[in-house]
Parts: structure tokens; C-alpha cells; sequence
């Protein structure tokens, strides 16, 4: 018993990384209609600038969280910028968007892999390494950190959605794109705005996961798992990102705590097939008939 | 005889019923008008018919056939096609590949057939080459043959529209407001398009639009359909001197759209 | 430069040529993409080379075995997710690439992650120009039939397509089936070339490359699809100094073919396709009156 629960912290805290990678891709997936595969490279360069900004700069921790969301903001709208905006404005078919997505992530990647090279890099000891014990559990200082900045990000992100008037244009334009600028919504500004967003919390999610484990060019790739999260949840829902995302850490936690960790990142693709033959809308999500 | 009735026909998008509760019959050989104000449902009943949309209930019969839970491309081999108000064409290919595919069900070779170039290849691809070309002559598209699809000015992209469709030898069309964006000759020159199409390919006409010159010019029997729901259905006179219609059209403006939506 | 070399471009050419033909019908023809491509070669290496070293069949039967095997497994993925919108069929066929090569990793009687060695070194220059032939001249004939002429309407405009009677679901199968056979049969190729197979060769790189290959050559186009991947292939053998940032250019190249000239170098295909066509087809140009 005591290990289960021991195990579902971790998954907790994996489930919560995942969520700041799905929402930020989910929210992009909801105005956009494509799937931003360029989220990864995001996410990495978000957890290198977190990195240099500890080791080289020297800046204390909550600044270089704040320096990598931002550096990762930045870079999430210069994609948007030069790969998707262009054909956003011709109506280019949904394959140009993925293939330009896959340029621009195959770019991030291998731009990091030639400067800075292809070694894994692990991440200073901010927090003390020794867990917090709370009766028979442990829980690691990262762990709660981890789960409390993906918390608040999560709540924050509610918050503006729901409550501010930006929120609203932005639900709008998820709405219908046409309808929204008709209203006075300035849809340009929102794609901006959801690609910012979505940048920050990949630079958020990249150094939580840098500091839980280690950085490296590939580690963009980690973000399958928040795909196939935000397809378990709903695609394109937030809510469904995040419940599709905890769900997925405490499942392969546990996978591999009782059997094999060998068979952790097989677990993301048999939840992918079943839910493609159980529930292919997702957890969250609604049926959508293509408007003709 | 009706060639297609539809019966109770509704469809809801969660809370919102776009079509209500609506019946009518399309007779064979006639050309149909639906006309309605903006947001009455009229593109919804098109995309039921043609399978895009599932209905929520009601039935749609084709020759006494239900066609309501069959896909688009089955319902399209019985023998239903359709333009798209936005124009939906095969944009980079060219106007002659663009009949030459819509008209593939004329040939049955297979994927097999295809590799080894058989007799039965050659000759059904002959078949279909030869048909494109008849069907390009008709429509006046010959001398555009070799164009892109996407370069073609908007008044032909209109007519390859058509012509794509009538590729596929259908018993029935259905034009999502054909005259959407036509100045006065090009609307005449399509109404008389509209005709010979009855008339020249054996083929019933359903047909949306706002203008209603062209409707009360070229229809036989009318559908008149508001805020989802039939208002009234009936010969051109019948339609026009239809109180309920005259009220939908001119005594509620925008403001009473506005407070219903 | 030494003939040997020459002949190991040429021959790796013919490999990655097989491959993305198969790719390119999927991709530039039909208009799906997938991430997972080098999963399908890995499973159609397999396949070939347990056939030829466990069953005993004959090379060329391994290598249609092999292919086969992969069509196969392609076959449940489209299933699941063809008929949904395209970003789900991505998506499987990226967690499909990376599962593969999992699996691969723990099946001990493969080798598991050290590979599978000693196999038999049978691919050469001549049955890989025969393949590469064979496959170039069956892509072109099925694009010029009504079955490539669906395809193609699929990616144009799907929605018209299944208005003028295409099924749109079956004629993604059958792109993605055919992709898979051809990506299969390039896997045994590489099998038999290297005489090793090892899941790591099957990454998400070389799924990537494959794709840039069809990109480079044009959307839509075989000439372009040859010309394209005998370029890439050679072209890093040529610039090793610059191997580093090799990927990096393809990157902004890829980007900066999609926002300004999707076509990708071939451009016009109608022409490149009836060049082809006199150079392969039985009768000059189109044997229909036109």
C-alpha cells in the first residue's frame, strides 16, 4: 500500500510536467486546428536557457523559471512567425502546416545539437536532494515543486481564460475564427497570444523536466506523450490535456514500478490504441462535423 | 413520381436545431428551389442529403431508398452530387484532371489492372478521356482544359463546379447558391445553364439561392425554409403571394434574425 | 572518388529510393503525413530477413515477405485512425515509429537492442536497381489511373472527393497499405545490404529524412521523388565536414520550401510526369484522344 501511494506521487509529479506540455499544445490545437509538432523543441530550448541561466548566470532559481518561460515564449512565437503565418495566410492544406512544423522543429533540434553539442546535461541542485518525509511516504522536493508549478501555471492559465477579457477572445476565436474577428476580435493578435502562452509553459515544463532528469537535444521528443495525453483527454480540450496527462504519469508509473520500466514508453502507445478503438473523441472531447 | 422526399428531417448541433422537423418531396425531372433567409437551415438540408452531416432524426429517402445513414461517396454512387457555396474544387489539378476523376465510376479496372496497363485499362481509361472531353465541349470548358483548377476566374470555377459534378452522372444535383458572386449575364447565362442541365442530362435540380429571380425564374416547385422549419412549399404564384413567406422575407429584418438566433 | 564508394551511394540510393516512393504516394499523392515510416522498414527488414535466415525463403520471396508483412501492419493503424482527422493518424504514426523500435529492443530472438548480425550480405547494386526500377515504374502507372487519380482528390479536397463518389477512407488505406509494402521491401534491402539490423537505424531521424526527401523533390511528384532522394542521399556523403549542420539547413529548407514553393524543386510535375511517361509508358504521351 504504502508503495502505491509512493508510486502515485511520482506518477502525480511526471502527470503534472506532462499537463504544462499538453495544455500549452492543446490551447494551440484549439485556435489553430493543427497539431504544433514543433512543441518539443520549445519545450528543449526552454530547459537549456533554464540551465545557462543557473549554471552560467548564476541567476537564482524562480528567475531562471521565469527567464526560460519567457526565452520559450519568445522562440514558440518566432516559429509561429516564420513556419505557420505565411501559410496561415495563403489557407495552405493541413499537410504544409505539419511538414513546415516538422522544418522548424528538426531545425530547433539540430541548431542546439551543432552549437551546444549533444550531450546530456544535468541540472544543479537547487533543492536540497534528501525527500521530505510526511509519515511512511517520501516525496521529493522537486516533486512538490514540480506539482505546485504546474498547479499554479494550470490555475493561472483558468484564470485568464475564464475571467479576463483576453481569455474570452481567445475562447471565442476557438470558437469560430470568422465569427470572432467579425466581433472585434483581433484574431492575428490571439494566434500570437495562444503561441506565448503555449511558449511559456513549454520553457516551465522544460526545466522542471531538465531538473527531474536531465537536458539534451532530443528531449523534445518527450513530447509525444503529451500528444497522446491531450488525444486520451480530448483533443483540443484543456481540461481533457490535463486529466489525459495525469493519467497517463500515474499509469506508466505504476506500469513500471509493479512490472518493467522497459515497457514505461510502451504504455503511452497502448493507451493510444485503446483509446482510438474505445473512445476516439477522447476523454473531454465533443464530435465535430466538418462544416461544408 | 418523387425522387427524393425527406420526412420529420431534423438535425440539432448540441443545443441549436438547425433543421426542424422539415418534409418535402423533389420530383423527378423537375428543378426544386430551396430558398430561406440567411442561418434557415438551407446548406444543413444539403449536407444531410449528401451524407456530410448525420440527421438527428427523420428519414431521407432517394427512390423510395433511406439514404440518411449511408456515407457521402455511397450516396454520391446512388447517384446525389452537389456543388459547395465556397466552391470546393480539386484546386491544383487541372480542369480536365479535375471531370477526368470525378468521373472514375464509369471505370471498374483495377489497382492490378492499372500496373499492367491490361486491354481493359487502356480501353475504360478511353472511355473516361472521352467522356471529360464530351462533358468539357457541353459546358464550354474545352479551351481551359489545361488550366489550373485555382487560376480559373470565379464565374468558370463556378461552371467546372458543375461539370465536376455532372461527371459523375448523378440523377440529382444540388447547387448551393450557384449564382453566389455572379454579376446579371453571367446569373442568365447560368439559369439557361441550369435548364439544359434538366434537360440535356436527364438530371434532377435542387437548388439554393438568394436571388429570388432566379429561383421564381427557373423553378417549378419551391421549398421555403426559416429559422430551420418549412414555411411553405409550392409553385412560384403560390410561394410569392404566401403571406408567411412575405413576412419571413421583408416584414422581419435583421433585428428579429438577431433576437431568434 | 573510388568505385567502391560510388557503388555503396548508389546502392544506399536505390535503398532510400524504394522507400520514399512509397512515402511520397502517402505524402505528396494523398496528402498524410507520418512520422513513422522508418517503423514500417524496420518491421518489413524483420520480417524479410526472419523469412530468408528462419524460414528459409529465397531472398527475393524475403524481401516481398518482408514488405508484405509491414503493408500488413499498417493496415490496423489506418484502420483506427484514417477516417478521423489527420492530426490522430499523425500522431499514432509517431508513437507507432517509437513502439516498433521498443519492441524490437526486447525481442530477444531478434538480437534485441545489440541488433540482429551475420546476416547473409545479398543486396547488391543489381537487385536494388531492379527494386528501385520495378517500384519507380509501378508508382508512376498507378498515379496515372483512376486509383491514383482518387488519391489524389483526397488530398486535394476531401470533402469533394466523397461528393463525386471517392471513398476517401479506402483510398487512404490502400496509399498507406502500398507506403508501408514499399517502406518494407527498402527494409530488407538495408537488412541484406549491411548484413546487420539494428531497431536504432529505424529512428524518427530517418523517418524525418525520408519525408524531406518527397518535400525536396515536390509534392505530387515521382520525378521529382528520384531526383530528390539520389540528391539527399548523396549529397552528405559528398559534404562530411559539414555534417553537422546538415540537419540544421534541412530544417529552414524544409520551412522555406513550404512558405514559398510547396512544389519543391521539381515544380511543374504535369511536365516531369509526361517525360516520365514517354520514358516508362508502353505508348507516346497520353494514349487517350485529347
Amino acid at each position: 500500500m504504502v508503495q502505491f501511494f509512493q508510486q502515485l506521487i511520482n506518477g502525480v509529479s511526471i502527470g503534472s510536467v506532462y499537463s504544462l506540455m499538453a495544455v500549452g499544445y492543446s490551447l494551440v490545437y484549439s485556435i489553430m486546428n493543427f497539431s504544433n509538432f514543433a512543441h518539443g523543441g520549445v519545450i528543449m530550448v526552454g530547459s537549456y536557457i533554464g540551465f545557462y541561466l543557473l549554471t552560467s548566470a548564476k541567476v537564482p532559481f524562480p528567475a531562471a523559471l521565469l527567464g526560460a518561460a519567457a526565452g520559450a515564449g519568445v522562440l514558440a512565437i518566432i516559429v509561429e512567425r516564420i513556419a505557420y503565418s505565411p501559410l496561415r495566410h495563403r489557407s495552405a492544406p493541413f499537410l504544409y502546416f505539419i511538414i513546415s512544423a516538422m522544418g522548424a522543429s528538426m531545425f530547433i533540434e539540430n541548431f542546439v545539437v551543432a552549437t551546444i553539442g549533444p550531450t546530456f546535461k544535468t541540472y544543479p541542485a537547487v533543492f536540497s536532494r534528501w525527500p521530505i518525509e510526511i509519515g511512511p511516504f517520501y516525496i521529493g522536493r522537486i516533486d512538490v515543486l514540480i506539482f505546485v508549478s504546474a498547479a499554479m501555471c494550470l490555475l493561472g492559465l483558468v484564470y485568464f481564460i475564464d475571467r479576463t477579457k483576453l481569455g474570452k477572445a481567445v475562447q471565442a476565436t476557438s470558437f469560430n475564427h470568422r465569427a470572432a474577428s467579425l466581433m472585434g476580435v483581433n484574431t492575428g493578435f490571439v494566434i500570437t497570444l495562444v503561441f506565448a502562452i503555449g511558449g511559456l509553459l513549454a520553457g516551465i515544463a522544460g526545466v522542471l523536466f531538465g531538473m527531474k532528469y536531465t537536458v539534451y537535444p532530443q528531449m523534445g521528443a518527450i513530447t509525444i506523450k503529451s500528444f497522446i495525453a491531450a488525444v486520451f483527454g480530448g483533443l483540443g480540450s484543456l481540461p481533457g490535456a490535463v486529466i489525459g496527462s495525469l493519467l497517463l504519469g500515474i499509469i506508466e508509473t505504476l506500469v513500471s514500478g509493479y512490472f518493467s520500466s522497459q515497457y514505461r514508453d510502451l504504455i503511452s502507445f497502448t493507451l493510444l490504441i485503446a483509446v482510438l478503438i474505445f473512445r476516439p473523441i477522447g476523454l473531454m472531447g465533443k464530435v465535430t462535423e466538418e462544416k461544408a | 413520381m418523387s425522387l427524393l422526399e425527406t420526412k420529420n428531417l431534423t438535425k440539432q448541433f448540441g443545443g441549436l436545431t438547425a433543421v426542424d422537423n422539415v418534409t418535402f418531396t423533389v420530383e423527378e425531372g423537375s428543378i426544386t428551389g430551396l430558398i430561406g433567409p440567411n442561418g434557415a437551415g438551407k446548406t444543413t438540408v444539403f449536407n444531410l442529403i449528401t451524407g456530410i452531416y448525420k440527421v438527428t432524426s427523420g428519414q431521407i429517402l432517394f427512390e423510395g431508398v433511406p439514404i440518411h445513414d449511408r456515407e457521402p461517396h455511397v450516396i454520391a454512387g446512388m447517384g446525389i452530387t452537389r456543388t459547395f457555396q465556397n466552391i470546393r474544387l480539386f484546386r491544383r489539378l487541372s480542369v480536365r484532371d479535375n471531370i477526368l476523376t470525378a468521373g472514375h465510376s464509369g471505370a471498374r479496372y483495377s489497382v492490378v489492372d492499372s500496373i499492367l496497363r491490361t486491354p481493359r485499362y487502356v480501353q475504360e481509361e478511353r472511355q473516361l478521356a472521352r467522356e471529360c472531353e464530351r462533358l468539357m465541349d457541353l459546358m464550354d470548358l474545352t479551351e481551359v482544359a489545361s488550366s489550373r483548377a485555382s487560376s480559373l476566374p470565379y464565374g468558370l470555377q463556378r461552371r467546372l463546379e458543375i461539370a465536376r459534378a455532372l461527371a459523375v452522372k448523378p440523377k440529382m444535383i444540388l447547387l448551393d447558391e450557384p449564382a453566389a458572386g455572379m454579376n446579371p449575364d453571367e446569373t442568365m447565362q447560368l439559369m439557361s445553364l441550369i435548364s439544359r442541365i434538366r434537360d440535356e442530362f436527364d438530371c434532377t435540380v435542387l437548388v439554393i439561392d438568394h436571388r429570388m429571380d432566379l429561383i421564381m425564374g427557373i423553378c417549378e416547385n419551391i421549398v421555403v425554409l426559416n429559422f430551420g422549419r418549412k414555411l411553405a412549399e409550392g409553385p412560384p404564384e403560390a410561394v410569392q403571394t404566401n403571406p408567411a413567406v412575405i413576412e419571413a422575407y421583408l416584414g422581419a429584418s435583421g433585428e428579429g434574425v438577431a433576437v431568434h438566433a | 572518388m573510388e568505385w567502391f564508394y560510388v557503388k555503396g551511394i548508389l546502392i544506399q540510393s536505390g535503398i532510400n529510393l524504394t522507400a520514399v516512393l512509397g512515402l511520397s504516394l502517402l505524402t505528396g499523392f494523398t496528402g498524410l503525413f507520418s512520422f513513422g515510416h522508418a517503423g514500417f522498414m524496420a518491421v518489413g527488414g524483420y520480417a524479410a530477413v526472419f523469412a530468408g535466415m528462419r524460414l528459409g525463403l529465397p531472398y527475393p520471396l524475403a524481401l516481398l515477405f518482408g514488405g508484405l508483412v509491414a503493408g500488413i501492419v499498417s493496415l490496423p493503424i489506418g484502420r483506427l485512425t484514417l477516417n478521423l482527422k489527420g492530426d490522430y493518424f499523425c500522431i499514432a504514426t509517431l508513437g507507432f515509429g517509437e513502439a516498433i523500435r521498443l519492441i524490437l529492443d526486447n525481442v530477444q530472438t531478434f538480437g534485441g537492442a545489440r541488433g540482429w548480425p551475420g546476416i547473409p550480405v545479398t543486396t547488391d547494386l543489381f537487385n536494388v536497381a531492379v527494386v528501385a526500377i520495378i517500384g519507380t515504374f509501378v508508382m508512376v502507372r498507378l498515379v496515372n489511373s483512376r486509383h491514383g487519380r482518387n488519391m489524389i482528390a483526397v488530398r486535394e479536397e476531401e470533402l469533394a472527393a466523397r461528393t463525386v463518389g471517392i471513398d476517401a477512407f479506402k483510398y487512404k488505406m490502400l496509399s498507406l497499405f502500398i507506403s508501408a509494402m514499399y517502406a518494407g521491401v527498402a527494409g530488407g534491402l538495408q537488412g541484406y545490404y549491411l548484413g546487420f539490423l539494428q531497431p536504432k537505424m529505424f529512428s524518427i531521424t530517418k523517418s524525418t529524412e525520408f519525408t524531406i526527401m518527397v518535400i525536396f523533390g515536390g509534392i505530387g511528384s515521382i520525378t521529382g521523388t528520384v531526383f530528390g532522394t539520389l540528391l539527399l542521399t548523396a549529397l552528405p556523403e559528398v559534404l562530411r565536414a559539414f555534417a553537422i549542420w546538415r540537419l540544421v539547413v534541412y530544417g529552414a529548407a524544409v520551412i522555406f520550401i513550404m512558405i514559398s514553393r510547396p512544389e519543391g524543386l521539381m515544380g511543374g510535375k504535369e511536365l516531369s510526369l509526361a517525360a516520365l511517361r514517354r520514358l516508362f509508358g508502353p505508348r507516346p504521351k497520353r494514349e487517350v484522344p485529347s
